[in-house]
C-alpha cells in the first residue's frame, strides 16, 4: 500500500506541466545527446548543472535523470546505421545491428532497439521501485572477488563471440587485455605502456578504440569494393521499416533476459551498462537454437543489449537513491547535483524527501513512453541516411567519427588515436580477426585486473578468496561451463555426423 | 589593405590599453577556467558553480567559461596552463594533486612552480570511520587491533597519492601499527566495500558520511581537521585523539599561466577574495562541510612548496619511486 500511495504521490508530482515539461526537455536532450558519438550523457548533465541551480530539485532531477535514460535510446541510431557506436553502452549493438541493416532491416533493428529500451526501461523502473532497499543490501555483499568473477565470466564470453578460428578470437581479445593495462596504474601510480606521452597518462578512452575499429575499419574495408555503387538495399514503404511479427517474436527472450541482467548488474557499483550490454548479449547467444546465427543480423542481438542498456539505468540508480553511493560516471554527477541542491544524498534520502523519489520514479515511467513515442517516428526518419550513395555516406562516418572522438576530450593526439585503430581495424578485417573479442578485453581488463588485485590484498596472497565466497564460486563455475560449451558443440556436431555415418 | 587596417586597430588598442592595463587590470574578454576533469568531476562542479556565482553576482566584468582539458591524471591541463604563458584571461583549479603527481610521473613536464598562484580557496577535512557493527569505538582500538594483527584490518582509498593513504601513512609511522591500503577507482565503490564489511575502515568526506551516521550504519573514530567540524561537535581530532600527526590538507584553489604582471595577480587574487567572502560561498562551504581556506598569492606560493615536500617525504616511506 506504502507503494501505491508513494507512486499515486510521485504522479501527482510528475503530471504537472512543469515537470512534464522538464521530463520532455530532459528525454529530448539525452536522444540527441545519444544519437551524437562522443559527447556522451555525463559531459552533458554537468554543462546543464549550473542551469539547475535555481530550479526546484525534484524538477532538475526528472531532467538530468531523462538525459540520462534518454542517452540510452538514442545511443543504438548510429550503432545500427553506420556501425559508429553512440554510446559506449551500444558497441555490443553494431554487432547484429549493423549487420540487419547491411541486409535491409535498419528500420526493423532501429524499432527493436526502441521496443526493448521501452520494456527493458519500464521493468528497471518497476524493480527500482519495488525491491531497491534489499537489492542495495544485495548489492554490498558483491566485493573484489565478486566482481573478478563476474568479469571472468564476462571474459570467458569469448569463445560465443568467436568466429570461425577461437585462436584468432582469443588474440584479439589478448590485445584488447594489453590496451586496458595502458596508462597510470591505480595501485602503485606507476605508468605503463605510455612511451613517454602524457596524453597516455589515462590510458586509452574505450570510445575511440571502438569507434576506429568499428567505424573506421568498416568503411576502409568496404571501399575497396569499388564495383558495389549502391551499397545497402533500402526497403520500400512504411510496413517494412518497421519489425515484423516474427522478429518481434524471435525477441521474446531477449527483452526479459536484458532487463533482468542489466538491472542487476546496474545494482553493482562496480561494473556498467557497457559491461551489461556484453553479457546479455553473451547469454542470449548461449541459449539461443540457433547460436552460429548472431553477429549476422538477428534481431534478438540488438534487443538484448539494448534493453540491458537501458534497465542498467533502473539498476544505477539503487545504490544511488537507497545508500548515496555512485556506481557510474553518470551517477556520480547526479550526486554532485544532490548535494549542490542541498539535498543529503545518503541512506536516509528517500525517507527524508518522498517526493523527489516517488516524483523522479513516476516521471520515469512517463519518460519511457515519451521516449518510445519520440523514437519511434524517427525510425522511418533516420533510415533514409542509409539511401546516401556511398561517396556521400563514408565521408558522412568519417566526420562522425572523427568529431565524436574530438568532443570527448578536446584532444588532436585522441584523433590520432582514431585514425590508427581505424587502421589496426582495416587489418583485422582484412586478417579475419573479429573485433568484437578485442573490445570485450578492452572493456573487462581493467576492472578485472583490479579486482583480482584487490582480491589478493584483502586475503593477503591467498587465492582461495576467489573460490571460497559462494557468489564468486557460483559464477566462476559458470564461467568453467561456459568455456567448455564449444567442446561439448563439437562433441555432439562429431557425434551426429558419426551416426549419419553409421545409417 | 586589410592587413594594414588590422595593424593600425591593433597598434590604436595598444596604444589606449596600454597605460591603462599598466595601472589596473580588467578583463575585456571572457576568462577561460581550466579544469583538469572531464565535467562533472570534483574540481569541474567546483569551476561550474564558481563561474556561475560570479556570473550572477556580477563579481566580474566578463564571464567565465569552464574549458575541460582531462587527461594524464591532470598533466594535460598543467602543461596546457603553462603553454598559455603571458595569458591575462586563463586560470585553472588546482588540487593537491597538481603538487603530488609530478614526484611520480615523469611523463610531466611541469610542477605548479612554474605557473602563477592566485589563491587557495578551500580546504576539504575529512573523517575516519568504521561500519557501525565494528568492534572499535575509538581510533585507539582500531590501532590496538591493527597492532594486534599487523595487515590483517585493511582501509579502502583511492590511489596512493590520495590524502586517504597520507593520513594511513602518518598514522602507521607515528604508532607502529600496520594494516593494509586497497585502493578503488570510486568514491562508491569505497563505501560499498567498508558497509559491504570487505574492508574495516576508510577516509570519507564528512558531508557524505553525515548522512550514513545518522541513518546509524556508519561510526566516526577521529577527524582529520584542523579544529572540530560544527558537524561532528563530539568527535576528536586527530590531535584531540592522541595522535601527534600533520595536519594534510586536502586543497582546492585558484593558479594562473606563468609570467603575469603583479596587476594581473592582484586582481585575481581580490576576484577571488570577493568570491569567497559571498553568502552563496559560505553557503556552498557549509553544505559541503569544508573549511575556508583562502590563502593570497604569496602565502600560497609558499604553501605549495611545503605541502610537495610533505608529500615527497610521504610518498618516499610509502615507497613510491619518486621521479623529481
Amino acid at each position: 500500500m506504502d507503494i501505491l500511495n508513494g507512486l499515486m504521490q510521485g504522479f501527482a508530482v510528475a503530471l504537472t506541466p512543469t515537470n512534464l515539461m522538464w521530463c520532455f526537455a530532459g528525454c529530448f536532450l539525452g536522444t540527441v545527446v545519444g544519437i551524437m558519438p562522443g559527447l556522451g550523457p555525463p559531459a552533458t548533465i554537468a554543462m546543464l548543472l549550473p542551469l539547475t541551480f535555481q530550479m526546484n530539485p525534484t524538477s532538475a532531477m526528472i531532467m538530468l535523470a531523462g538525459i540520462y535514460y534518454g542517452a540510452k535510446y538514442g545511443g543504438s541510431t548510429t550503432s545500427i546505421l553506420l556501425n559508429v557506436p553512440g554510446e559506449s553502452s551500444s558497441v555490443v549493438t553494431c554487432l547484429d545491428g549493423y549487420q540487419m541493416a547491411r541486409k535491409g532491416r535498419a528500420g526493423a533493428a532501429l524499432g527493436i532497439a526502441a521496443i526493448a529500451s521501452f520494456i527493458a526501461g519500464t521493468v528497471g523502473v518497476v524493480a527500482l521501485m519495488l525491491i531497491a532497499p534489499p537489492l542495495a543490501k544485495f548489492g554490498l555483499a558483491f566485493s573484489s572477488p565478486e566482481y573478478f568473477a563476474l568479469m571472468a565470466l564476462g571474459l570467458a564470453m569469448v569463445v560465443l563471440l568467436a568466429g570461425e578460428s577461437l585462436v584468432k578470437a582469443l588474440l584479439a581479445m589478448l590485445v584488447g587485455l594489453w590496451i586496458a593495462s595502458m596508462g597510470t596504474d591505480l595501485f602503485t601510480a606507476v605508468s605503463r605502456f605510455t612511451f613517454g606521452n602524457s596524453e597516455m597518462l589515462d590510458g586509452v578512452d574505450f570510445v575511440i578504440v571502438a569507434i576506429g575499429i568499428f567505424a573506421l575499419g568498416e568503411v576502409l574495408g568496404n571501399m575497396e569494393k569499388r564495383e558495389e555503387p549502391q551499397m545497402l538495399p533500402m526497403p520500400k514503404g512504411l510496413r517494412n521499416l518497421l519489425p515484423t511479427r516474427e522478429e518481434l517474436k524471435a525477441c521474446r527472450f531477449a527483452f526479459v533476459n536484458g532487463s533482468v541482467v542489466g538491472f542487476l548488474i546496474g545494482v553493482l557499483p562496480g561494473a556498467g551498462s557497457t559491461i551489461a550490454s556484453f553479457i546479455s548479449y553473451g547469454l542470449e547467444k548461449a541459449v539461443s537454437k540457433h547460436p552460429e546465427k548472431f553477429g549476422t543480423g538477428v534481431p534478438e542481438g540488438v534487443a538484448a543489449p539494448e534493453g540491458a542498456n537501458n534497465s542498467e539505468t533502473g539498476g544505477a540508480l539503487v545504490p544511488l537513491l537507497t545508500l548515496g553511493i555512485p556506481g557510474s560516471g553518470t551517477t556520480a554527477i547526479l550526486l554532485a547535483a544532490l548535494i549542490l541542491w542541498g539535498l543529503k544524498p545518503g541512506p536516509l534520502m528517500i525517507q527524508d524527501n518522498p517526493t523527489l523519489f516517488w516524483g523522479l520514479v513516476a516521471s520515469m515511467y512517463v519518460g519511457n513512453v515519451m521516449l518510445l513515442v519520440l523514437n519511434l517516428p524517427l525510425v522511418p526518419l533516420f533510415a533514409q541516411i542509409l539511401k546516401l550513395p556511398v561517396y556521400a555516406l563514408y565521408p558522412l562516418i568519417f566526420g562522425i567519427s572523427i568529431i565524436g572522438v574530438y568532443s570527448v576530450s578536446g584532444s588532436l593526439f585522441d584523433t590520432w588515436m582514431l585514425a590508427a585503430f581505424g587502421l589496426l581495424g582495416y587489418a583485422m578485417r582484412k586478417l579475419d580477426y573479429p573485433s568484437a573479442p578485442l573490445i570485450l578485453g578492452l572493456v573487462l581488463g581493467d576492472n578485472m585486473e583490479r579486482a583480482l588485485r584487490q582480491s589478493l590484498m584483502m586475503s593477503q596472497g591467498d587465492l582461495s578468496i576467489l573460490w571460497s565466497r559462494p557468489i564468486s564460486a557460483t559464477m566462476l563455475a559458470l564461467t568453467v561451463a561456459i568455456l567448455f560449451l564449444p567442446l561439448l558443440r563439437r562433441a555432439n556436431a562429431w557425434r551426429v555426423t558419426a551416426i549419419k555415418e553409421n545409417g | 589593405m586589410k592587413i594594414f587596417r588590422e595593424i593600425a586597430f591593433a597598434a590604436a588598442l595598444v596604444l589606449t590599453v596600454g597605460p591603462v592595463a599598466a595601472a589596473e587590470f580588467k578583463p575585456s574578454r571572457p576568462i577561460e577556467f581550466i579544469v583538469h576533469t572531464g565535467p562533472g568531476g570534483g574540481a569541474d562542479v567546483l569551476a561550474r558553480f564558481i563561474s556561475q556565482l560570479v556570473d550572477r553576482e556580477k563579481l566580474a566584468p566578463v564571464r567565465m567559461q569552464v574549458n575541460n582539458k582531462p587527461g594524464g591524471n591532470g598533466v594535460t591541463a598543467m602543461s596546457y596552463v603553462v603553454e598559455k604563458k603571458g595569458d591575462v584571461h586563463a586560470i585553472a583549479i588546482f588540487t593537491g594533486n597538481w603538487m603530488s603527481n609530478p614526484l611520480l610521473q615523469a611523463e610531466a613536464r611541469n610542477t605548479v612552480k612554474d605557473m602563477t598562484a592566485i589563491a587557495r580557496l578551500v580546504i576539504e577535512p575529512a573523517v575516519i570511520v568504521v561500519k557501525s557493527d565494528a568492534p572499535y569505538k575509538t581510533l585507539a582500538d582500531f590501532i590496538d587491533g591493527a597492532k594486534k594483527a599487523p595487515g590483517q584490518l585493511k582501509q579502502s582509498g583511492g590511489s596512493i597519492t590520495a590524502r586517504d593513504n597520507v593520513v594511513r601513512q602518518l598514522l602507521m609511522k607515528s604508532t607502529g601499527a600496520n594494516w593494509a591500503y586497497i585502493s578503488f577507482p570510486g568514491g562508491g565503490e569505497r563505501i560499498a566495500a567498508l558497509l559491504g564489511g570487505h574492508v574495516t575502515m576508510m577516509v570519507l568526506e564528512p558531508q557524505e558520511a553525515g548522512e550514513h551516521i545518522r541513518s546509524g550504519s556508519m561510526r566516526v573514530l577521529a577527524q582529520v581537521s584542523e579544529k572540530r567540524l560544527p558537524g561532528f561537535p563530539n568527535v576528536p581530532t586527530l590531535k584531540e585523539a592522541g595522535f601527534n600527526v600533520p595536519n594534510v590538507a586536502q586543497v582546492r584553489g585558484v593558479l594562473a599561466p606563468p609570467g603575469l604582471t603583479p596587476e594581473v595577480v592582484a586582481y585575481y587574487e581580490d576576484l577571488f577574495l570577493r568570491v569567497s567572502r559571498s553568502a552563496a560561498w559560505k553557503k556552498y562551504l557549509d553544505e559541503n562541510q569544508f573549511e575556508d581556506g583562502f590563502q593570497k598569492s604569496v602565502e600560497l606560493s609558499k604553501f605549495f612548496d611545503e605541502y610537495t615536500n610533505q608529500m615527497r617525504g610521504i610518498l618516499k616511506e610509502a615507497g613510491a619511486k619518486l621521479v623529481r
